[in-house]
Parts: structure tokens; C-alpha cells; sequence
């Protein structure tokens, strides 16, 4: 069923339209705009005295700085794990046909998501003046075995607790939400092949929600990453608390908080290029050919300008992003 | 032009429908089916949409719950375990045990979009059947090869036509080697040059013997590979017998009204 031959397109082809494009005066106007905000900023940034470099500069090196800096990606790694793992089984929960799973999810989240993480994370620290101690027994009962709740959670503890299962009220939405944008033809496909309830959810159902997940997944890790500061409320020194201790102790908070600033953006901007990947990677079989990736982009700019703006006529059911086609990109395999 | 090479239609009976009722809330769907299903037979079901012949196929699976009547699969009662008088529902598990021996095609493929053809069609077998993947993929590649698709098995879905995305869940459905098939509108989905393709498929799985439920608008193929046909409407079967009369020669109304509009 393979045809291959095109007909006789070829043939008395019209010369290639080459037309003045629109010209945009606008835009050399906002150039010019930008261009004197931004020799005003560097001004500011390099005349003003309360902005010390070399002060920026020792924060940067600064040993308990650069402490914090693992403490926050450690908060935020864990607390992130905790609030997708909890996510996951919430908005499973949620979804279940059991009435008591479902409605216990439900109140999860309302107590979760319907309070402040600060005011979470201050309990969580305080879990002392509830119980004095934690105990595994009957309940009611003869217990096993016990533990100070003091010991059983120091402070960082006590910071993943606040923060993860925060989080695992919000991701629960997220996952839901995922899960329900499946069609519902998916599963009964896959339940029509004999496969079991959970087989459905791990194999079909969960890999094609991602595609849905990730992003608002990614932007709620680069929250995190940011949220975590509010662990200075209960003490414990991470990247914002260390910088904030030195604004404090040196009456520099401008420079303490630049030095800082540059640290937060630069972990943001390697996440954001890990979530570009990850995307990229669960969107496979959802767009018929994958959007090159900045570096194939760069390549291609400079292989021969813009690549495949003019999209074959050929293929007018074009990828999602018809600018994004590479050129030489399969545009056939369809109505074969 | 019955060919002779075909495997004969056994008087075992594969389904059998005893008064099967299905309503969703108040609106009944089914109104007490009654219908027997040989062995090795291609028995198509038609009628006008919304006439219940979708729902029926669902509940040959159990993808749709029935409220009365009896439904039987290989003589096993379908959904449910009889106890004295008493009816049990299966579990999950026992439903899902049952399902591995019947494939379904549905009229929009749901083809996995995130596993290429090959993958679509190993999957049941390795996760389900718990087979080699080595040998699951070996069968998988004979089966895309006998819908004559082995050239695309790396290909995602939506790099594939409908067509051939209705022949790579044919092979998918295959793959499980279910004792019977149902076909949900096989081909209503279609662009009409490639329904040529899946139905001769479908020819071919009818010579070697395969038992299926077909419901569909393809008279011509009814008629020339059907053993046996139905025609409902209102969630009854309103005439039945073999695809050469009943096409032919419609005893009833409405059974002329429609075949009016469509041959």
C-alpha cells in the first residue's frame, strides 16, 4: 500500500516566491528602550557603594554558605521525593472506588493544602510539647518500643516533614489530574488484554499521565528549592538562613542576599534544563517527531539558517510545532 | 462462494446469551438478548447506532456489567460464580484471568501511544503472561508480519496510519492467543481506502479458524465472510440467520428500513 510516486508536482514549478518581509520599526524602538535600562542597571550595580563585589564575592566562598547550599538541595531532593512517592499513593487513593481510601485522601489534602507549610513546619518542630514521646504498640495498649520525640525529630526532620508531605498534598492534585487526562479508551484496552488493575496504572496509564505531571512537577521543585528558606523559622541553617545570618551579623544585607541570589538562580537554571530533558523524554510517541534540543537548534542555525520554517506542503497535519521540524524531519510514514 | 479451506463452524458453542439486560440508570440499553455463538464462527452483529450491539460486545468481556440474563463464555459464566442460587461477582483478578482469552478491537485502535508497534504488541504477553522477552518479541514480529507490518514495528502509533494502527491492535489483540475476538467497528474509524487493509485481516483470521464477534457497517464483508448475522435495534435482536438471507432477504421491516440506507 506503499505509494511512492508524487505525480508530476515537479513539473512546471513556478519560480520560489522571494518577498520583502514586513519590516518592524517597533522593535528598534523597544531595543532602544532596554538598551538605556540596562546601562542604568549596570550603573547602579557597579557605582553604588552598598553593593559591595568583593563583599558578594566572600559570601560566595563563604564556608557556611556553601554548607547551606547542600542543605538546601538535600531538603529539597528528599522533601520533592517524599511529595511525589506520597502524590502518587494520594491521588491513586483519591481515585479508588473504596470510599475510605478516597475520602481519607480527601481530608489529607484539605489539611495540608488548607494550611501555611510555615505553620506546618513550626508543628512539626514543636511535636515535643504533643508527645513527650512516640511509641509503636497496641493502641490504647502496652506499647513495644519508644523513642523522645525530641530525638526522633531533630530539626532536619522535622524540616522534611513540614515541607514533604506539604507537598504530597499538592503533587496528589497533580498526579490526579494526570492520570484523569488519560483517555479512557487506554485502559479499558488495557484491561481488555487481561491486565491487572496496577499493571494498567504502572504500564499505560501513569508513563502517558507524565506528560501532564512534569511541568507543573518541575515548577513545584524549583518552588521547593525556594520554599525550603522558611526552615529559618525553626533553625536550621540553609542556604537562606546562612546568608541572611551573615546580612545580619555584617550590616551588608544587600550584597549577603546578591551572593545568595546567584546560587538559588543558578540551581534553577540547572533544574529547568533537567526538566527540559525529562520532558522531552515523555513526550516520545505524543509528537510524531521530538523538538530538537537547544544544542541540535544551535546546529542547525548555524548549518543553514532557520531550520524548515517553510513546512512541506506534503505534510499539513504537521507536528505539534511545525517551526520546530527539523529539516529532513520524517514527514511521511502517515496515510501511507 | 463458501470456501472450502475454512475450518467448519463446530456446534460447541463459544458465547451464549440468555435474556442478557443492561441499563445504564434508567435508560435500558439491552432488553433481553438471547444468542448463540458457535465455535470457529465469524458472527457479525449490525444495526443503527445506538441499537446496544457496542454494549453487548462489552459485556462478552465484562467491560460492561449486565443487569439480568445469563451470559456464557466457553460455558463459563461471564463476571460472575454461581453458588446453589446464589450469583458471587469475581474478583478483579478472576475477571482479568478470563479477559486474557478473549481480544478486543476497539473502532478508535487505543493503541498505547508511548510503546512503538513491537511494544504494543509484547506487552500483555510479558507483563500478563509473564513470557520471555526475547520470545515475546519473536512472536510479536511474526504477528506484525502476518498483518504485514513488520517493516513499521519500531514505529510510535501516530507515526502510523489508522489502518495500520488497526492492524498493529489486531496483533496486539493476537498476541494474547485468545480463544475468541471481538471487533468493536473495525474499520468505522477509516479513512475508506485503507478498510480494505484491516478487513483482509480479518479474512485471514476467519480461515484459520478463529471464532469472532464482529459488529460493523461492512455489509460486503458480512456477507461474504460471515457464518452467521444479526440485526438488532432498541437494545433487541430483531432478525437473525445466515448473512445471505438476512441481507438478501430481510423478513422483517425494519430490518429492510435499514439495509435500505446502507447497501
Amino acid at each position: 500500500m506503499e505509494k511512492t510516486d508524487q505525480g508530476s508536482a515537479q513539473q512546471g514549478r513556478p519560480e520560489t516566491i522571494r518577498a520583502v518581509p514586513v519590516r518592524h520599526p517597533g522593535r528598534w524602538v523597544s531595543v532602544a528602550v532596554v538598551a538605556v535600562l540596562a546601562a542604568m542597571l549596570l550603573h547602579v550595580l557597579f557605582t553604588n557603594p552598598a553593593l559591595d563585589w568583593d563583599f558578594v564575592g566572600a559570601t560566595l566562598r563563604d564556608p557556611t554558605v556553601v554548607h547551606g547550599i547542600w542543605v538546601t538541595l538535600e531538603l529539597t531532593a528528599l522533601s520533592m521525593l517524599m511529595g511525589v512517592v506520597g502524590g502518587v499513593l494520594l491521588a491513586v487513593m483519591r481515585l479508588s472506588k473504596n470510599p475510605v481510601l478516597s475520602g481519607t485522601a480527601w481530608f489529607y489534602i484539605w489539611v495540608f493544602r488548607g494550611t501555611p507549610v510555615l505553620v506546618q513546619l513550626v508543628l512539626w518542630n514543636n511535636i515535643g510539647f504533643l508527645w513527650k514521646e512516640i511509641s509503636l504498640g497496641i493502641p490504647f495498649g502496652p506499647s513495644f518500643w519508644s523513642q523522645e520525640s525530641n530525638t526522633l525529630v531533630p530539626v532536619f526532620t522535622a524540616a522534611l516533614l513540614g515541607l514533604g508531605l506539604n507537598e504530597a498534598a499538592y503533587m496528589a492534585e497533580i498526579v490526579r489530574a494526570g492520570i484523569q487526562s488519560v483517555d479512557e479508551g487506554q485502559s479499558e484496552a488495557a484491561h481488555a488484554l487481561g491486565m491487572s488493575r496496577a499493571t494498567v496504572l504502572r504500564r499505560i496509564v501513569l508513563p502517558q499521565a507524565m506528560r501532564v505531571i512534569i511541568p507543573p512537577t518541575g515548577n513545584e521543585t524549583i518552588s521547593m528549592l525556594k520554599t525550603t528558606s522558611l526552615v529559618q523559622v525553626i533553625s536550621l541553617v540553609e542556604l537562606f538562613t546562612a546568608g541572611h545570618d551573615i546580612s545580619t551579623r555584617t550590616y551588608k544585607p544587600i550584597a549577603a542576599m546578591i551572593a545568595i541570589s546567584i546560587y538559588y538562580l543558578l540551581l534553577t537554571s540547572i533544574l529547568t534544563v533537567g526538566q527540559y530533558y525529562l520532558e522531552r523524554y515523555y513526550a516520545r510517541g505524543a509528537n510524531r517527531t521530538l523538538p530538537p534540543t537547544p544544542l541540535q537548534r544551535v546546529r542547525a542555525l548555524f548549518a543553514g539558517r532557520a531550520p524548515a520554517k517553510a513546512t512541506a506542503p506534503a505534510s499539513p497535519a504537521a507536528p505539534a510545532a511545525p517551526g520546530d521540524t527539523p529539516p529532513g524531519a520524517p514527514d511521511g510514514g502517515k496515510d501511507a | 462462494m463458501t470456501d472450502l479451506s475454512k475450518p467448519q463452524a463446530t456446534d460447541r458453542p463459544m458465547v451464549r446469551a440468555e435474556g442478557v439486560h443492561k441499563s445504564y440508570g434508567q435508560v435500558e440499553v439491552l432488553k433481553g438478548i438471547d444468542l448463540e455463538v458457535r465455535q470457529s464462527e465469524v458472527f457479525c452483529l449490525v444495526g443503527p447506532s445506538g441499537s446496544g450491539k457496542s454494549t453487548f460486545l462489552r459485556c462478552i468481556n465484562h467491560l460492561e456489567k449486565i443487569n439480568a440474563g445469563r451470559l456464557y463464555v466457553d460455558g463459563e459464566l461471564v463476571g460472575y460464580r454461581q453458588k446453589g442460587d446464589k450469583l458471587h461477582e469475581l474478583k478483579d483478578r478472576e475477571v482479568a484471568l478470563k479477559r486474557r482469552d478473549i481480544g478486543m478491537v476497539f473502532q478508535r485502535f487505543n493503541l498505547f501511544p508511548h510503546m512503538t508497534a513491537l511494544e504494543n504488541v509484547t506487552e500483555a504477553p510479558v507483563q500478563v503472561k509473564k513470557e520471555g522477552r526475547a520470545a515475546a518479541k519473536e512472536r510479536a514480529m511474526a504477528l506484525l508480519e502476518r498483518v504485514g507490518l513488520a517493516d513499521k514495528a519500531g514505529n510510535y502509533p501516530s507515526q502510523l496510519s489508522g489502518g495500520q494502527q488497526q492492524r498493529v491492535a489486531i496483533a496486539r489483540a493476537l498476541a494474547m492467543e485468545p480463544k475468541l475476538m471481538l471487533f468493536d467497528e473495525p474499520t468505522s474509524a477509516l479513512d475508506p481506502e485503507l478498510v480494505g487493509d484491516v478487513l483482509d485481516v480479518m479474512r485471514g483470521l476467519a480461515e484459520d479458524g478463529m471464532t469472532m464477534i464482529v459488529v460493523t457497517h461492512e455489509m460486503g464483508f458480512a456477507r461474504e465472510v460471515g457464518d452467521a448475522l444479526v440485526f438488532m435495534d432498541g437494545g433487541v435482536v430483531v432478525e437473525s440467520g445466515h448473512p445471505r438471507e438476512v441481507l438478501g432477504n430481510p423478513q422483517h421491516e425494519r430490518t429492510r428500513a435499514f439495509l435500505s440506507k446502507v447497501l
